[in-house]
């Protein structure tokens, strides 16, 4: 089974470590994983911002990268989102490339959704003991219906889940939101953050780097350095690729014991 | 009402300090959207009525003429005068045409937003006619001279504490605190209003093509009150309300209420059908219906036409996570949240709206809760299309934008910029690796830390790590 | 024109016992249910529930139901239309719903509509035998039996109510205060 990996852009250029757990949960559940070098983004940051021929033509870029591929994972719901429903029902829906488009879309995961019901794994590599709790990002939840997948494997790494109120509301990262109505997003990860802190986890994980950014980003603004913002992915495989030994120390207290 | 839509971000950021306004917002978050999720639960086949009430609003949009023409012959078959409007000024001139041809002095309204969006009030007031708001919301922001925040609960940014001021201004009367006391006090306020008013104004929920009926759908029955017991009803309504028939309008009713405010029903539906009878006690003598298009024909045929099906349930601006931080004023129209982020730039012109398509962060709840399946962050995308091809976006964000796009079309430029950018803001990060203050990134660093890259890009450590494997590999052989 | 199409109904809308649904839904909408064995009857129910609420025994009411004996159940009544001092008014209805739990009327120069409107407390008459289940099976008997709808076609669910200050529900804003229906057969 030939699996491409949608690094995406914000795991490219800031948690590398996310795209090699990703790397690994795949691997080890047996898949043959290319990544195509020529990937930059999926488009979404222009086409949210009107841009809608430079979507379009990263929608073909990215067509062309993974056509070899019998399946394409990214630990992303957002950027799923966009490959599964943005490109056919709207950039491409009265085009003639559809047919193309819909045949991505459908063989197209977001990780969670991927490793529970494509790979049906039973374990994941790593033990996690600290109390997590998850926040569900909003494309992720709305467009491709993540919601118990990620709380399924958490409890997989036998991760406590402590769901917090509020679970589902956006963070207000919003890409490019989260700059150009800046007071209005740090309001929003504010609210995420007190109702994240109110459920008493030891690490806030979520499926979307921009989301945990955000809510990392107030989360250290007011001063909390203890806890932890993770992907599900580094929870699940760890932070560090073992070949790598130079990148910022994984922040996961995994439960040494087992 | 002055149309301030270019200053959201602004307004919103003052809106956001305001701890009054905060303290309210905080009261009024979940309360409908606990209520409508309960009222939702209750209906088995939601989404099949919910596809059915889509489908219907669209066929009537779609043959606007023809039911609107239906309407209009029917209204008048029973005696009503049915009046067009095209703009804002017409309508508001129909209106006062009416109450001097007929000698109003005075005037009781029930809610009607598009009163809001032509300033019908002022207008009436200018002839020396009074206008009394009777819907209790309304009444209050009629006091303290304000426009509605929210399209149901229009005075959901007061606390009781402002009522209790504003009552004791114009009531004269001991201040009262207990709210079922206050809203005694108003009952008995504008009764007197009800029972010697010369004209009812209301607006109308929907108006069925087929019997000429209007309607509205009140808890208070205020509404009622106004188009029963005054000489002169007037309807004031938007040309996108038509529905066909009254089962429609059944089906509509249904995700209506618990849409709005988690209700199986409103208390008060009241559908209204010509004059009065021969030999009827109540009921006005003369009703006149005024459909007002005021751009709503904008939107017919084009790409945001699905717009026009939103029945003012107001879930949209309940669900979302701006309006509930920044409340509805900050919209700078009448129409708040992410059906005004639609909306108010069609209406009023993109050029005098441009950050509302903005103030969404498409999480989506908007689209997913709305009983007529408008695609709402799909409109604002549009808007934002049309703004990105005028060129209506700050030039910053516009070089951003271009700077992005060239790169992202080039793997190898992209890569080489990653890398360095990678490099340099965890530079910026120190040994904390976060960022404080990032120039150029403000709006995200005067809130919030900007968490470092860890240095190096995945593409640079994934092609070690393959070169690595190739070599060991190559070592074994 | 469009014939006249339902809609999908929900379960909600096809009640197995429609008595038993609207008696809830009344309920939860806070207007209040009491049965009269015979028409007959009615009277001294309605007597019986204005002592319960300590309510003056006197009503306005539509001009049809003044011929019931009102007198030998104590109540002092009002043949006319309602102003704005009466404090009870007593009214029929054309049908009921089940779905909902509401009472529609239809206005007549016979029965106007300020009786229903402007008292504190309404009294509605509910016949079962009309009884219907959803909105929609009200309009087709308004066709069948009236035509179109008369000019004031209006369906009542408990009594009147806001919540427009802090979104505290306050049941009486401008009409009744209370509902009470007096099912008959």
């Amino acid at each position: 089974m030939k699996v491409g990996l949608f690094v995406t852009c914000l795991v490219d250029l800031v948690r590398p470590s996310v795209g090699f757990a990703t790397l690994k949960l795949l691997e080890e559940a047996g898949c043959e994983v290319v990544v195509p070098e020529t990937q930059t983004c999926c488009g979404q940051p222009g086409y949210n911002s009107g841009a809608r021929e430079v979507a379009m033509d990263l929608a073909r870029k990215v067509l062309a990268e993974f056509r070899d591929c019998d399946y394409v994972v990214a630990p992303s719901g957002s950027c799923s989102g966009q490959v599964k429903a943005h490109y056919v029902e709207d950039l491409f829906h009265d085009s003639p490339e559809r047919p193309e488009f819909e045949k991505l879309a459908a063989k197209w995961y977001e990780l969670s959704d991927f490793l529970v019901n494509v790979l049906k794994v039973e374990s994941v590599p790593r033990k996690f003991a600290s109390p997590v709790t998850y926040h569900d990002s909003c494309s992720g939840l709305r467009e491709l219906g993540v919601k118990m997948q990620p709380r399924y494997l958490l409890q997989m790494a036998g991760a406590p889940i402590h769901e917090m109120a509020e679970c589902e509301k956006c963070c207000g990262f919003g890409g490019t939101f989260s700059v150009k109505l800046g007071d209005i997003a740090t309001r929003m990860a504010a609210n995420k953050v007190a109702n994240a802190r109110a459920s008493g986890a030891k690490a806030i994980v979520g499926g979307d780097l921009g989301c945990l950014l955000n809510i990392e980003g107030r989360l250290r603004r007011e001063g909390d350095l203890e806890t932890q913002v993770l992907h599900f992915a580094e929870v699940l495989a760890g932070g560090s690729d073992d070949d790598q030994g130079e990148r910022r120390p994984p922040q996961i207290n995994a439960d040494k014991r087992r | 009402m002055q149309v301030t839509s270019m200053f959201f971000k602004k307004t919103a950021s003052m809106k956001l300090d305001d701890p009054v306004l905060q303290e309210s917002l905080r009261k009024f978050k979940g309360k409908f959207v606990d209520a409508r999720a309960r009222a939702v639960a209750e209906v088995d086949a939601w989404e099949t009525v919910r596809s059915h009430a889509a489908r219907l609003r669209d066929h009537a949009i779609e043959n606007l003429d023809a039911y609107l023409v239906e309407f209009e012959r029917n209204a008048t078959r029973r005696g009503a005068t049915v009046h067009w409007a095209e703009t804002a000024e017409e309508a508001c001139e129909i209106v006062v045409g009416i109450a001097k041809a007929n000698g109003v002095r005075k005037v009781t309204k029930s809610k009607s937003m598009v009163s809001e969006e032509i300033n019908l009030n002022e207008r009436l007031e200018a002839v020396g006619v009074q206008v009394v708001e009777t819907d209790l919301g309304e009444y209050i922001l009629q006091l303290a001279n304000e426009p509605p925040s929210h399209i149901v609960a229009p005075a959901v940014h007061k606390t009781k504490e402002q009522v209790a001021d504003l009552f004791v201004a114009a009531h004269h009367k001991p201040r009262l605190t207990d709210i079922a006391a206050m809203t005694r006090e108003a009952r008995e306020a504008l009764r007197e209003h009800f029972l010697t008013a010369d004209m009812g104004i209301s607006g109308s929920n929907f108006v069925i093509a087929e019997t000429g009926t209007t309607l509205t759908v009140t808890n208070e029955g205020n509404a009622d009150l106004v188009t029963t017991v005054p000489r002169i009803h007037c309807v004031i309504t938007g040309i996108e309300k038509v529905i066909p028939t009254l089962e429609d309008f059944a089906t509509l009713i249904r995700l209506l209420p618990r849409s709005a405010t988690g209700q199986s029903i409103a208390n008060y539906l009241t559908l209204t059908t010509g004059v009065k009878a021969p030999g009827e006690t109540d009921g006005p003598e003369q009703m006149h219906i005024v459909l007002v298009d005021a751009g709503r024909t904008k939107f017919v045929g084009t790409d945001m036409q699905a717009m026009l099906r939103c029945i003012r349930c107001g879930a949209c601006m309940n669900h979302c996570p701006v309006y509930q931080n920044v409340g509805g004023h900050a919209y700078g129209w009448v129409y708040p949240g992410p059906m005004g982020s639609v909306l108010t730039p069609t209406y009023v012109g993109i050029e005098n709206a441009g950050d509302l398509p903005n103030a969404a962060t498409f999480c989506g709840e908007c689209a997913v809760v709305c009983p007529v399946k408008i695609p709402l962050p799909d409109l604002m995308r549009k808007l934002r299309e049309k703004q990105f091809d005028r060129k209506l976006r700050p030039w910053g964000e516009r070089l951003g934008l271009a700077a992005w796009s060239y790169a992202a079309r080039r793997p190898s430029l992209y890569a080489a910029l990653t890398k360095f950018a990678a490099r340099f803001a965890a530079f910026l990060g120190g040994k904390e690796r976060l960022i404080h203050r990032l120039p150029g990134l403000d709006g995200w660093t005067k809130g919030r830390d900007m968490p470092a890259p860890e240095g190096r890009t995945f593409r640079e450590l994934y092609g070690e790590r393959q070169r690595r494997k190739a070599s060991s590999a190559d070592e074994r052989r | 024109m469009r014939e006249h199409e339902i809609g999908p109904l929900p379960g909600i809308a096809l009640p197995p016992d429609g008595l038993t649904q609207f008696r809830n839904e009344c309920e939860r909408l806070g207007s209040t249910c009491a049965e009269a064995l015979r028409l007959e009857d009615v009277p001294r129910e309605v007597a019986s529930y204005l002592a319960s609420k300590q309510l003056e025994p006197r009503v306005v009411l539509w001009h049809e139901l003044a011929s019931l004996d009102w007198a030998g159940a104590g109540i002092a009544i009002d043949d006319r239309p309602a102003n704005g001092t009466d404090r009870v008014g007593v009214t029929g209805c054309f049908c009921a719903i089940a779905e909902t739990g509401t009472v529609l009327l239809l206005s007549l120069p016979s029965r106007p509509k300020a009786t229903a409107l402007l008292p504190e407390t309404h009294i509605c008459i509910v016949s079962k035998m009309r009884l219907l289940d959803t909105m929609e099976e009200a309009f087709a008997r308004i066709r069948n039996e009236v035509g179109e709808p008369p000019r004031a076609t209006y369906f009542v669910s408990g009594p009147s109510r806001t919540a427009d200050i802090e979104q505290t529900i306050v049941v009486g804003a401008h009409g009744p205060y209370r509902v009470h229906v007096v099912l008959v057969p």
